[in-house]
């Protein structure tokens, strides 16, 4: 089904690649070998509040792990002020403190999927508030406790050391890859890929007459652009060459290298950079059908990454649950995939179904699939069952263009 | 026309065999149970068994010394220290029951060892040793720098006749040594022998299968990244010297190593721990599938890439962080002798005797 889509996407690009020939109106597309975009011979690409709020988050994931912590310390960290809505300087990086921005303000804030839904988008910024908290009063008491079913605590997971809830989930894995999708995917695919957002005001207009914002070398069309490619790529050495480094960040960024690491989807990150570029590039030729073609390309692959990992991590998971149930210090390795995992199944709900306004899975049926992962018995992960693990990979599976098998491994 | 018949005569033979065969056994008609039992009984309990009686005489000096120290109980200490560390070099390959429950490597042996958390537990006097997050803080590294790392020999010994927080906690790590081994000896003594040999099947969770995986897994990570590939600097921008094993007591880094690699050569081929008689083994079974590769049978190749490691590692320093610090290419040359058998037996082997590999590099994460 996917491949039909990706097939009419194709036969569009080609057939309007055909036309543009004899359509005068329009300049040909030139991409450039990198993301590079010039005007005047100054770079207008620029995404510096993207960087800002990966790097905030970056703060915040570790520091969840950090037992001298507080709740309002790290509260301040995901909110960037006081409990009390005042000015903070939670950061170690004195120019994240310097920012008025923070990690909240842009969970499950997309222009498409919650300017309307703001009561869902509230739950979600409070599911990672829960998450922090719990992490504090669950966890850092029992921070020289062994864990075992209903008792959070320490285990050991390889030569690494992980700190569990009384559910075996890892509070610090369900923040920071349930950011991947709450923060980085919803912005970019849900926000700034999407027309709603790049033709909002009188953008297509200044972009047609190259009107630049105000004080920038940028009309304010290419610049959403750019913040959805620094949402991705915000933190790579080389930003025009962001496939070098792969991993330069832990959210969205090392999953794309992880994915191309996997032989079966080997390619994948190309694809993605390529249509980012393509798509910048017809932003510049005033080329919007082109645009939004990219966009399309963009939304099922970043989607893919995510389902790919959150399938990944079911199977991984399972194949580490000890033979023995009952060997609790064994279990480890599982809970930790299992608990990136969870993370990577909450972000579900933030990826985008090309040609639709829905993502893959809806908030509702990522509820389902995490009840169902943590419903085997009393104690969560201590429970799941390997036919759970499968039927969820199952599912996931099912609504994309890859096999159980394909992303297992 | 003859040798057409001949193939149709042979397929039906084989398809006949086929039918006849009994349908649970699938496996290629080696005795992998005869195997285990060398392996369990003239191999793992007797290396098991003398790691524990040379833990026992660590737990005599350390109680020695700590009474009364002195320059001579100390030089008693660390001989048995010594010898003990070695003895661990034989059974460290073999975690699979007890000592896979017990995570027995990742307490006895964690390196570098984290000086400061040793230093806080000592002062503060509070730690739990069953903790995960406790195994770089004690073993034979963290005993290494309590008898080694901590002045002069005098100012050692002067340390642990005015500190008793120092003489509770370097017989705490001792005692947590003992108790771990014991229950894992124990149990080989007990039940597990006999499940283990038991389970003599080809299935993924058989003994043969897990127990190979389990020494791949050492004879790659411990053995030729942790011994050997970290110091050298194959997995950073740079050598790490100071990543040597016994690094408070350098001098002992390349005996080590040498021993490890004499009992993952020894256990490929059967021999006997207390004797250098041969049982059943993985070069056995290599011969009987008849794995050949290029021309040469299998267990060969791995017999003479074994030696070609040895070799390689003989000739370098006895402290391997001198070695690293003045002459990393020879290092990076063992390695490459030892990264060689990593090849034969995880590609090669594991695929002539139908063994599937059950561990992948870590996430990373």
């Amino acid at each position: 089904m996917k491949n039909i889509f990706t097939l009419c996407l194709l036969v569009l690009t080609l057939g309007f690649t055909s036309c543009s020939d004899d359509d005068d109106s329009l300049p040909a597309i030139n991409t450039p070998e990198s993301y590079t975009f010039e005007r005047d011979s100054q770079s207008t690409v620029s995404f510096s509040g993207q960087t800002t709020r990966i790097l905030m988050g970056e703060e915040l994931s570790s520091s969840l792990k950090d037992f001298t912590e507080t709740t309002d310390h790290l509260l301040e960290l995901y909110r960037n002020e006081t409990a009390g809505g005042g000015d903070a300087n939670p950061f170690d990086d004195a120019d994240l403190n310097a920012s008025d921005k923070s990690v909240k303000s842009k969970v499950a804030a997309s222009n498409d999927f919650f300017s309307s839904n703001t009561a869902t988008s509230s739950v979600i910024k409070a599911d990672f508030e829960e998450w922090i908290e719990s992490q504090v009063s669950e966890v850092f008491p029992n921070e020289n406790t062994a864990a075992s079913p209903g008792q959070p605590g320490q285990i050991a997971d390889g030569s690494s050391t992980r700190w569990v809830n009384a559910d075996g989930l890892e509070y610090d894995q369900m923040v920071t890859k349930g950011l991947i999708g709450a923060l980085m995917t919803d912005q970019t695919l849900n926000n700034y890929l999407s027309p709603s957002v790049l033709d909002e005001a009188d953008n297509i207009a200044e972009n047609n007459s190259e009107i630049t914002a105000d004080g920038k070398n940028y009309t304010t069309m290419e610049h959403k652009w750019d913040e959805a490619y620094g949402y991705v790529y915000g933190l790579n050495a080389d930003a025009a060459n962001p496939n070098n480094d792969l991993g330069a960040d832990e959210f969205i960024n090392k999953y794309i290298g992880r994915v191309e690491g996997d032989q079966d989807f080997a390619g994948i990150a190309n694809e993605i950079f390529q249509a980012f570029k393509l798509g910048r590039s017809a932003i510049v030729a005033k080329n919007y059908t082109v645009r939004d073609i990219q966009a399309e390309i963009l939304r099922e692959k970043l989607s893919e990454i995510i389902a790919i990992r959150a399938v990944f991590y079911m199977q991984q998971g399972k194949m580490a649950l000890p033979d023995d149930r009952n060997s609790f210090t064994l279990y480890g390795p599982a809970l930790h995939d299992l608990s990136e995992g969870y993370g990577f199944i909450y972000s579900l709900q933030f990826t985008r179904k090309p040609g639709t306004n829905e993502p893959y899975f809806t908030n509702t049926e990522v509820n389902t699939l995490l009840d169902q992962l943590l419903g085997d018995g009393e104690n969560g992960l201590w429970d799941v069952e390997d036919t759970t693990l499968d039927d969820i990979s199952n599912i996931i599976a099912g609504k994309f263009n890859f096999t159980v098998d394909q992303a297992g491994s | 026309m003859r040798h057409f018949l001949l193939i149709i005569f042979i397929g039906i033979i084989s398809w006949s065999c086929t039918d006849s065969d009994d349908p649970v056994d699938a496996s290629d008609g080696f005795d992998r149970q005869a195997m285990l039992i060398n392996w369990a009984d003239n191999i793992i309990i007797p290396a098991y068994d003398a790691y524990n009686l040379s833990l026992a005489e660590l737990s005599n000096s350390t109680n020695s010394f700590t009474e009364n120290p002195s320059l001579e109980t100390l030089t008693s200490l660390r001989s048995n220290w010594e010898v003990a560390y070695t003895s661990w070099q034989t059974v460290s390959m073999f975690e699979i029951g007890k000592a896979e429950e017990l995570t027995l490597r990742d307490f006895t042996n964690v390196y570098p060892t984290n000086t400061g958390n040793i230093d806080n537990a000592i002062s503060s006097g509070s730690y739990n040793l069953t903790l995960p997050s406790t195994r770089s803080q004690q073993g034979f590294p963290a005993i290494n720098y309590l008898i080694h790392g901590l002045g002069t020999d005098q100012e050692i010994v002067d340390l642990y006749t005015s500190s008793e927080s120092h003489k509770t906690y370097l017989n705490d790590l001792v005692n947590r040594l003992a108790t771990l081994t014991g229950e894992v000896l124990a149990d080989w003594q007990g039940d597990y022998r006999q499940t283990f040999v038991d389970r003599d099947g080809s299935d993924a969770s058989s003994s043969v299968n897990k127990l190979i995986n389990d020494f791949m897994f050492y004879y790659e990570k411990a053995l030729r990244a942790g011994k050997v590939g970290i110091p050298a600097g194959i997995f950073s921008n740079t050598s790490l010297p100071d990543r040597i094993e016994s690094l408070h007591q350098p001098e002992l880094s390349k005996s080590l190593l040498q021993v490890a690699l004499t009992s993952a050569e020894n256990f490929f081929n059967g021999v006997h721990f207390d004797d250098n008689d041969q049982g059943m083994s993985l070069s056995e079974y290599l011969d009987f599938v008849n794995a050949i590769s290029e021309g040469e049978t299998l267990s060969r190749l791995i017999n003479q890439q074994f030696e070609s490691a040895q070799s390689a590692i003989n000739g370098l320093d006895g402290n391997l962080m001198l070695q690293v610090e003045t002459d990393n290419t020879s290092m990076l040359k063992a390695y490459d002798e030892l990264q060689k058998n990593v090849v034969l037996m995880k590609v090669d082997m594991f695929q002539a005797l139908n063994i599937k590999v059950d561990f992948v590099d870590a996430d990373g994460d």
